[in-house]
């Protein structure tokens, strides 16, 4: 029960930390692209790591911390709506890449 | 809506860029009250213990009222914002282009290329779309004709552009919105839209 | 050793001679989180009084155009301090000082991890917020805005010293905020009753984890951008000068990224009170536990992602600016999934009617207005039209207010007879509530229109042609309502303290633990410690209560005449260590002078001063260790109930290690936040073309690392093989990167004329601090060592030693790095 409760724990932040370090790789390049002229790369550039990021988030979305037949605890369960969440909000906030003016 | 007319509101648009904005405000208000109405009904109803309120199971609260309510139409309304904000950038080069520097506390536009000396009230064409580059020359001020469309700040060291159109000539106002020192309070300047013809005279001789 | 065969009376007598605050003079030094708690809540609500007053001057400024009662040099100080107040030296301190008066008792501890750092904090904040009212009544108020953009607030266009006084007094309040996040980080992960596991937590304790965390992330950009700010201002390093290669929206990015997600610090905690609250009113446990705890965190994390929606008019390319406005609009949903738990709660429960309850009532509808209107602020182009006028200040204060005064409120009625040990006799708080409900939503609902109308925040006055004269005088008639409340609120709390009804315990039937301890709380609150085996806000404190006062659970027993509480194993909440606590003391006050020496000296500008200000400070931390840790092993102790634990100073995990790895990670951001400065300026900033490369002497620079490394190296050598002699080694390595860095830092060539050099300066003046402190920390070590605190159990000292020297090391290399690609930038230009 103790180990599924510490990789919960670790889980319940994984989704959300993947987030923001994905945010923090858009904005970036977003900034790095206008600064340094990346011209018709710079929209492909973005999706790439759009899609890129939703990888992981993907994968986290599907872990179970309880996969092992151990009943769910508490905070196995939140950690999965957790990281279901972050994945919602990877595809969400980042889609504007798809089509919002890049450097205007 | 009478009352919410006046020189400087945005609620009383002249052009149709603050006219989009005005529309995409009341759609807003008029969600917003429903919203709040719910909320408020359904809180109501929690004290006064109506039967049918306390069979909603747990799961339902989060998924239907956390998720199912807000999720839709948070999309649509983000959506929505964000192609309007896309139609309002300055894509490409407007026929018109001013430039506006600020300094504490006055507005200064030049109308590079006409013979036009650089004048304390901004005048522009009618019916046509103008772009305002706008400058600081000492701290952050922030340009903002309510009427015509929203605001654009005005950063040392950062040209921005903000377009801006008017339907019909006639008087506008504008101010500063962005706290700049102790003048900030009479930080408004005078916007002229012109007719074309009556403009391009104006550029050519000169002469406000 | 056991004497829990003491009777609860005496039982009482001999813990209360150890906890107890000396009398006098003495009970200023008190370390106690109970008596510290209620001062940082007294001193919150003094300068919350404070800046009402700010407001109604404000409100009588506007109630009529071309008004004439002052003008606006003294205007522009008036709102700058109201919001400041408002939000550095009311509304932090104010959940800062109740969570440090509840938690320790709803987790069944008998004090804080650190109680000399309470203490200290409080002093900071105290001796801080102090300096900036003296310079308000001296009239030299910071006068810049609450946000103080750069160049307004820079040295020539804000001449005098207010600005300074804002960047030193906030800053020095702000120790108290670091100090309050890592030892609310730490003691809730650590020090709780046993049985207590992570999910057993009451939900306040997970609001208030997931608050310290972002405490830990969010505090760092606005201290790094003040010490940048006050460094151009004090010395002309110009990282945000546009003429000379600095950036005014680098200050921007830096106060926002720390300022929007301070709004869900404060609203946090407020939540959570709200969550304790509406339970217990309900008659049934909340609703959708799993899923407000995955809320928190989502927001927690969500808010980190909204900052620039403060600078959507600033120019940023509309992309950007999407990825901001969609996190501004998804917030809402971890928002809406709390509310509607929360009203399912009271649906589904037997809801009473009571007075907390009528200003959890007011939350609603204030909150939900300003979180909708949050949602319209979000969507860019509206945003262009409402932004920087009162349509925002009526936003701000819907959410400020709805999301923590009135939670705050509810709070006061809900746990003030915890502090008294009185519940209220006058039903003065129901008029209270409907002054305080109708003043506001007058005063601050019309502003949305009277932004809409075209007014911009910030105006000291206005001519009355524009149509916002009967918006104006409605809204200030409404302040005025609304402070009659206030005061109606104030005069019912002091009538309850002095008339009010005594009650034995847990008047409304409530859940959590802090219930269970004699009401005024005793200085030790826990008379013993309980067993844990249910959900932390589903306990019952009537039952529970007795049996701690009869000594019957852990410790229950005077030891040593040590204060002493337990240390748990963070997940399973399984008794782990028995943690000894210091006694009350002076030197957190001494500290705190010392500390405030620094500051005043800068504001003066004795620069001269400071760096003996510092070096004071550092001695009289490190006489705080000369009595802490023994020097025997003595294993594992009795901690009753039959169990047995061995004392923190020989527990690998205790919670001075943690402190100070959750320290290093604070430092490591306000790292990062350097870092994205100087990429920042070196990609965006005006004025960088045409620089010169720099021929930087590459061999130092190898000097310096390869010396740090070294003093890394010896230290984790010493710890590995508990070879103490190594640290030597380490404090000399370290102490040689010093020389070499402080040579560079000399080298830096006119470090004044433009932002290049500056930022190059200021991230060798990084390194030179953090060498220094490692090489501090090792010889703190060796001290130790000599002075016979550690052994192969005790080897703290020599953990530290190898976190701060390892941590020196790894932060060399990309402050180096980006040195270089500084010194090299230009090259292409």
């Amino acid at each position: 029960m103790s180990a599924q409760e510490r990789r919960a724990l670790l889980l319940l932040v994984a989704g959300f930390t993947v987030w923001s370090v994905a945010f923090v790789v858009l904005y970036g390049m977003q900034a790095l692209g206008c600064a340094f002229g990346w011209g018709d790369w710079h929209r492909p550039m973005l999706i790439g790591a759009y899609l890129l990021s939703l990888l992981p988030l993907g994968w986290l979305a599907r872990q179970r911390p309880y996969s092992t037949g151990e009943p769910a605890t508490t905070l196995s369960i939140s950690a999965l709506w957790a990281n279901r969440a972050a994945l919602v909000a990877g595809i969400l906030v980042y889609f504007p890449v798809t089509f919002a003016t890049v450097c205007i | 809506m009478a009352g919410c007319s006046g020189a400087l509101s945005a609620l009383d648009p002249a052009g149709p860029r603050a006219a989009n904005l005005a529309t995409l405000w009341w759609v807003m208000l008029i969600g917003a009250t429903l919203l709040f109405a719910l909320v408020m009904v359904l809180l109501l109803l929690a004290y006064t213990r109506s039967d049918w309120i306390s069979r909603v199971t747990p799961g339902q609260w989060i998924i239907g009222g956390g998720l199912m309510l807000p999720v839709p139409i948070l999309v649509l309304l983000t959506g929505t914002a964000l192609v309007l904000g896309e139609q309002l950038l300055p894509h490409g080069e407007a026929p018109v282009r001013v430039e506006g520097e600020a300094r504490q506390w006055a507005w200064t536009f030049r109308y590079p290329g006409t013979a036009m000396p650089p004048t304390e009230t901004l005048h522009i064409p009618a019916g046509q779309p103008v772009d305002i580059v706008v400058t600081a020359r000492d701290v952050i001020h922030s340009l903002w004709v309510p009427r015509l469309g929203g605001k654009i700040d005005a950063i040392p060291g950062h040209p921005n552009v903000i377009r801006l159109e008017a339907d019909e000539a006639g008087i506008y106002w504008g101010q500063c919105a962005e706290y700049c020192g102790e003048g900030h309070d009479g930080m408004q300047f005078r916007v002229e839209a012109h007719d074309p013809a009556a403009f391009a005279a104006l550029m050519e001789g000169g002469n406000p | 050793m056991s004497q829990s065969d003491l009777s609860p009376i005496r039982l009482h007598r001999a813990l209360n001679d150890i906890w107890g605050t000396p009398p006098g003079l003495g009970r200023l030094s008190s370390v106690n989180h109970t008596v510290l708690g209620r001062r940082f809540m007294v001193v919150a609500l003094i300068f919350f009084a404070i800046g009402g007053l700010l407001s109604m001057l404000i409100r009588a400024q506007l109630a009529t155009p071309n008004s004439a009662f002052v003008g606006p040099e003294i205007y522009n100080q008036i709102f700058t301090m109201h919001g400041t107040v408002m939000m550095f030296l009311f509304a932090i301190p104010m959940f800062e000082g109740f969570a440090i008066y509840i938690l320790p008792k709803m987790l069944g501890a008998r004090d804080m991890a650190f109680p000399r750092l309470t203490a200290y904090g409080f002093w900071c904040y105290l001796f801080g917020g102090s300096i900036l009212i003296i310079a308000m009544l001296m009239g030299v108020a910071p006068n810049g805005g609450w946000f103080m953009y750069t160049p307004l607030s820079s040295r020539p266009y804000t001449p005098g010293i207010n600005a300074d006084v804002w960047l030193l007094g906030i800053t020095f309040v702000e120790i108290s905020a670091v100090t309050a996040a890592v030892e609310l980080f730490v003691t809730i992960l650590k020090v709780r009753a046993p049985g207590m596991s992570l999910i057993r937590m009451p939900l306040f304790a997970w609001y208030m984890l997931v608050t310290s965390g972002m405490m830990i992330v969010g505090f760092p950009p606005l201290i790094l951008g003040s010490i940048l700010l006050e460094l151009e201002r004090a010395f002309g390093l110009p990282f945000f000068d546009p003429t000379r290669g600095g950036d005014p929206l680098l200050w921007q990015h830096l106060f926002w990224l720390f300022g929007h997600p301070e709004v869900y610090i404060i609203f946090l905690p407020a939540a959570g009170a709200l969550s304790t609250i509406i339970p217990v009113f309900a008659q049934r446990p909340i609703l959708g536990f799993r899923a407000i705890i995955a809320a928190i965190v989502a927001m927690g994390f969500l808010s980190f992602g909204l900052w620039v929606h403060h600078m959507f008019t600033v120019g940023i390319p509309h992309l950007a600016l999407a990825f901001f406005s969609a996190a501004s609009a998804l917030v809402a949903i971890p928002t809406a999934i709390q509310i509607f738990a929360w009203i399912g709660t009271l649906a589904s429960g037997r809801p009473r009617w009571d007075i907390p309850m009528l200003y959890v009532a007011g939350f609603f509808v204030v909150f939900v207005i300003g979180g909708l209107t949050g949602v319209m602020l979000a969507m860019v182009p509206f945003n262009t039209q409402a932004h920087d006028s009162y349509f925002v200040v009526a936003h701000l204060h819907y959410v400020l207010v709805g999301g923590f005064v009135f939670p705050m409120l509810a709070a006061i009625y809900h746990w003030m007879p915890h502090i008294s040990g009185r519940q209220s006799l006058y039903r003065l708080s129901v008029p209270a509530f409907w002054f305080i409900m109708v003043g506001f939503n007058l005063t601050f609902f019309l502003m949305h229109l009277t932004g809409l109308m075209g007014m911009p925040r910030r105006i000291s006055t206005y001519p009355s042609n524009w149509g916002w004269d009967w918006l104006n005088l409605l809204s200030s008639v409404g302040s005025f309502i609304l402070t009659m409340g206030f005061a109606l609120v104030l005069a019912d709390i002091v009538m309850q303290f002095r008339f009010g009804r005594p009650f034995r315990r847990d008047p409304w039937h409530a859940g959590t633990l802090e219930w269970a301890i004699p009401t005024p709380p005793t200085n030790y609150s826990f008379a013993a410690l309980p067993r844990i085996d249910a959900p932390g806000d589903q306990l019952a404190p009537r039952l529970i209560g007795p049996q701690l006062a009869g000594g019957r659970g852990y410790l229950g027993f005077p030891r040593d005449g040590q204060m002493e509480t337990l240390g748990v194993d963070m997940v399973t909440g399984e008794a782990e260590q028995l943690i000894v606590l210091p006694q009350s003391s002076f030197l957190p006050l001494w500290t705190g002078l010392a500390t405030g020496s620094i500051f005043v000296a800068l504001l003066f500008g004795f620069y001269w001063l400071a760096p003996l200000g510092a070096l004071l400070t550092v001695v009289l931390f490190l006489l705080w260790t000369v009595k802490l840790g023994r020097k025997h092993d003595s294993g594992p102790v009795d901690i009753g109930m039959g169990e047995q634990a061995p004392r923190d100073v020989e527990c690998p995990g205790n919670v001075t290690v943690l402190a100070n790895r959750t320290a290093v990670v604070m430092d490591a951001i306000l790292f990062s936040s350097l870092l994205f400065g100087g990429l920042f300026l070196l990609v965006v900033a005006p004025n960088w073309d045409g620089l010169a490369p720099l021929d930087l002497p590459l061999w130092l620079l190898a000097l310096a690392l390869m010396a740090s490394t070294a003093g890394a190296g010896f230290s984790w050598l010493a710890r590995r093989a508990n070879a103490s002699g190594l640290l030597i080694g380490s404090a000399v390595a370290q102490v040689l990167a010093v020389v070499v860095l402080a040579v560079l830092m000399a080298w830096v060539p006119e470090p004044t004329g433009h932002a290049r050099q500056a930022t190059m300066f200021a991230l060798l003046a990084y390194a030179t601090i953090h060498t220094a402190l490692g090489a501090l920390m090792s010889s703190y070590g060796i001290w130790r060592v000599q002075q016979g605190f550690v052994s192969t159990r005790r080897n703290t000292e020599l953990v530290l030693a190898w976190l701060w020297n390892g941590y020196a090391a790894a932060a060399l290399v990309p402050a180096l790095g980006l040195v270089l690609m500084l010194a090299l930038a230009g090259d292409g230009a």
